[in-house]
């Protein structure tokens, strides 16, 4: 778990809802490491630096917060018409594209 | 997995039986009216109709006759295939075959393909067309197989896999057909691919023969690469190419060199970028010429090698025409690759200072040469997408002018390091688009092949990548990422007519007699390459969605 959102994580262990308001945080290496792998990889779909061309697909500036299992399975599986990348990404790498999306927002 | 979707009360109705589509009539496309019989109109790749009754007069009463739904959100490039009264016409799930009088659908198969084969398509999840021969069609498909149906009911007939798409192979070409082969392509030069051409037999699908369009080390031009690097080293060949009969050669284009990073391939990495000629039942590689050697920017060669002879310096010659997306505008002899003449075609070109005048070797810009020592970001014109992308031209031999969809953009470009992995895309490059100050990221251009220059443009704001049609008739037909479909009087661009389909056109649109009354028909449905990549304010606009239409004078 490379997550940096420490006191987040131990308030949801301890049965505490994540605040409204409490940002996800993660280490800039993983963002860097996402980065590069989006840049390969997810790009040509969801347009440079997430920034959706129109013919695209989802917008991933808009992807909401706390929902780090969807977004594993739906980048592992696939989602309609995204398709699956868990042959070819492994799972500390699309954490590291997690990063990315989330850590890079605006 | 594939499974015919056939209504038997339809076919009951279809008017047509299984008819056979000889070769005969193949070598006579370019001439024949009534009917639309291969890609680009002929084996010139022309896209030049003599159809005269819809013409610079009469066009303004050109109305739509029958429109049909693709039933598909994905970019439509697909070019019809008219004969016999059936349209044919293809998306990356389905093939289909239409009434042309009445628009309905007389079959309909599907094809199915793993999910996961979308995200090695590069430039958009499409397909270009079919290719008819002896009562049968065929058309590749994203997973890298090549299908055979009946043309008569849409039951398949054979299915081969060309390659494994795994290791980044797709395919969305329209095959040709030369002197009874199938001859095809692979898309995947951002993929880490070996590009490659094949020969097959119509009759069963088997492959007759494989030409690879990266040397081998042990190959001739092996040494134009440093160590293994062919092996991954691009050159895919995902455009149908032109065929003369007379000389007994096909024309086939290769595109970009993998990965863009060209410093890691120093040399001039044969046969990326270059046109070749091969004889169709072996696949023997007879000439070739490399546009753009130890190309970096990704200027695919693939661009339609129109065939014509033109006069030069008083001597006619058999020429090959091709707008690369380099920029330049080529003229080659066709009957052996020598470079005849070069031209500047776009107004801004930064990453070359010329092209030799003997030989057509670009000198290379000291903005290129920078770029290439450094990886530091640089601004390079045109894009990676070119000055030309797919979209055919058309050639009309009435005005000796080429009309192009061409391109105004530029790029910032810098070297960036990747890792390649089987089937992932792989550039070890990034670049962003730089768009021009005026918003015309589009120039439809009359162009004269021996000067490069145009005689007369149309800024049409959004960069068009849907093709070109020509007619005896003095019109230009082409379709715009708006949905606009207009035609332009061929002798001075001056917009004639105009009509609004459903969504933005990727597509070429054709020309063909039916029954006496000249027939146009472009299909229409934004998405593919410009959707993905160009931040154009016009693209975002558009809404998507595959049809069909067909137009027809007023009665
Ligand atoms: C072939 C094009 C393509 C590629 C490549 C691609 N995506 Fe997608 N992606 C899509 C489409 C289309 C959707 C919208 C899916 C839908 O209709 O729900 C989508 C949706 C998503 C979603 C939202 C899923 C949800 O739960 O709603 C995420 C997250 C995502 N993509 C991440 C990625 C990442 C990360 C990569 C690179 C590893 C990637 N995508 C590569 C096309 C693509």
């Amino acid at each position: 778990m490379r997550l940096l959102a420490v006191a987040a994580l131990a308030l949801t262990l301890a049965g505490a809802a994540l605040p409204a308001n409490a940002k996800e945080t993660f280490d800039p290496a993983q963002i860097a490491h996402g980065k590069k792998l989006f840049a390969e990889i997810c790009r040509h779909c969801h347009g440079a630096n997430m920034v959706n061309m129109g013919g695209g697909s989802f917008d991933l500036r808009t992807f909401p917060e706390g929902q780090r299992d969807r977004f594993m399975n739906s980048v592992t599986k696939g989602k309609n018409n995204m398709p699956p990348h868990g042959d070819v990404l492994s799972q500390d790498e699309i954490g590291d594209l997690y990063a990315y999306v989330m850590g890079s927002k605006p | 997995m594939k499974r015919a979707i056939l209504c038997a009360a339809l076919l009951a109705l279809a008017p047509f039986a299984a008819q056979a589509q000889s070769a005969a009539e193949l070598l006579k496309a370019s001439k024949t009216t009534d009917a639309v019989l291969t890609y680009g109109l002929g084996y010139d790749l022309n896209r030049f109709s003599p159809l005269t009754q819809i013409n610079t007069k009469t066009v303004k009463k050109l109305v739509p006759k029958w429109s049909y739904s693709l039933a598909d959100d994905q970019g439509q490039e697909s070019q019809p295939i008219v004969y016999k009264g059936v349209m044919y016409v293809t998306t990356h799930k389905a093939t289909m075959a239409l009434d042309v009088n009445t628009g309905r659908q007389l079959w309909k198969t599907a094809y199915d393909y793993p999910q996961e084969v979308q995200r090695i398509a590069c430039c958009g999840v499409t397909n270009r067309g079919v290719a008819i021969y002896e009562g049968k069609l065929f058309r590749t498909t994203l997973d890298a197989h090549v299908v055979a149906y009946d043309a008569a009911t849409g039951k398949e007939l054979w299915n081969e896999e060309a390659i494994p798409y795994h290791d980044g192979y797709t395919m969305t070409v329209t095959p040709l057909i030369a002197d009874g082969v199938l001859i095809l392509g692979v898309s995947g030069g951002e993929y880490g691919i070996r590009g490659f051409i094949e020969g097959r037999d119509p009759a069963t699908g088997k492959s007759l023969w494989r030409r690879y369009t990266t040397a081998a080390p042990d190959e001739k031009g092996g040494d134009t690469w440093p160590g293994d690097t062919a092996k991954r080293g691009g050159a895919p060949a995902w455009l149908t190419g032109s065929y003369d009969p007379e000389l007994g050669l096909v024309y086939w284009g290769t595109g970009n060199g993998g990965p863009w990073n060209a410093a890691l391939r120093k040399g001039a990495n044969l046969y990326i970028c270059s046109m070749l000629a091969l004889k169709p039942k072996t696949g023997e590689l007879v000439w070739h010429y490399q546009f753009t050697p130890n190309d970096p920017f990704d200027y695919d060669g693939v661009n339609d090698p129109v065939l014509t002879t033109l006069k030069v310096d008083g001597k006619d010659r058999k020429v090959l025409l091709q707008a690369n997306r380099n920029g330049y505008f080529y003229v080659l002899d066709r009957t052996n690759g020598e470079f005849i003449k070069g031209s500047q075609f776009v107004d801004k070109l930064t990453w070359a200072d010329g092209l030799d005048p003997k030989t057509g070797v670009p000198i290379r810009s000291a903005l290129t040469n920078k770029v290439l020592e450094t990886g530091e970001e640089t601004e390079i014109w045109p894009s990676m997408l070119g000055g030309k992308n797919w979209a055919p031209m058309a050639y009309s031999p009435k005005t000796g002018l080429a009309y192009v969809n061409s391109l105004n953009m530029g790029m910032k470009y810098k070297i960036a390091e990747a890792d390649w992995r089987r089937g992932v895309m792989w550039l070890e490059a990034d670049f962003a688009f730089v768009l021009p100050e005026d918003g015309n990221a589009g120039i439809l251009r009359a162009i004269d092949p021996l000067t490069g220059k145009s005689k007369w443009t149309v800024p049409v704001g959004a960069p068009d990548n849907g093709g070109v049609l020509a007619t005896a008739g003095d019109l230009v037909f082409t379709g715009h990422q708006t949905g606009e479909f207009s035609a332009y009087d061929a002798s001075n661009g001056e917009k004639l007519w105009s009509y609004q389909t459903a969504s933005g056109i990727e597509a070429p649109p054709v020309t063909w007699n039916q029954g006496g009354k000249q027939m146009v028909a472009v299909v229409s449905g934004f998405g593919a390459v410009m959707s993905m990549y160009v931040p154009h304010p016009v693209l975002g606009t558009v809404p998507k969605g595959g049809s069909v239409t067909v137009f027809q004078l007023a009665d």
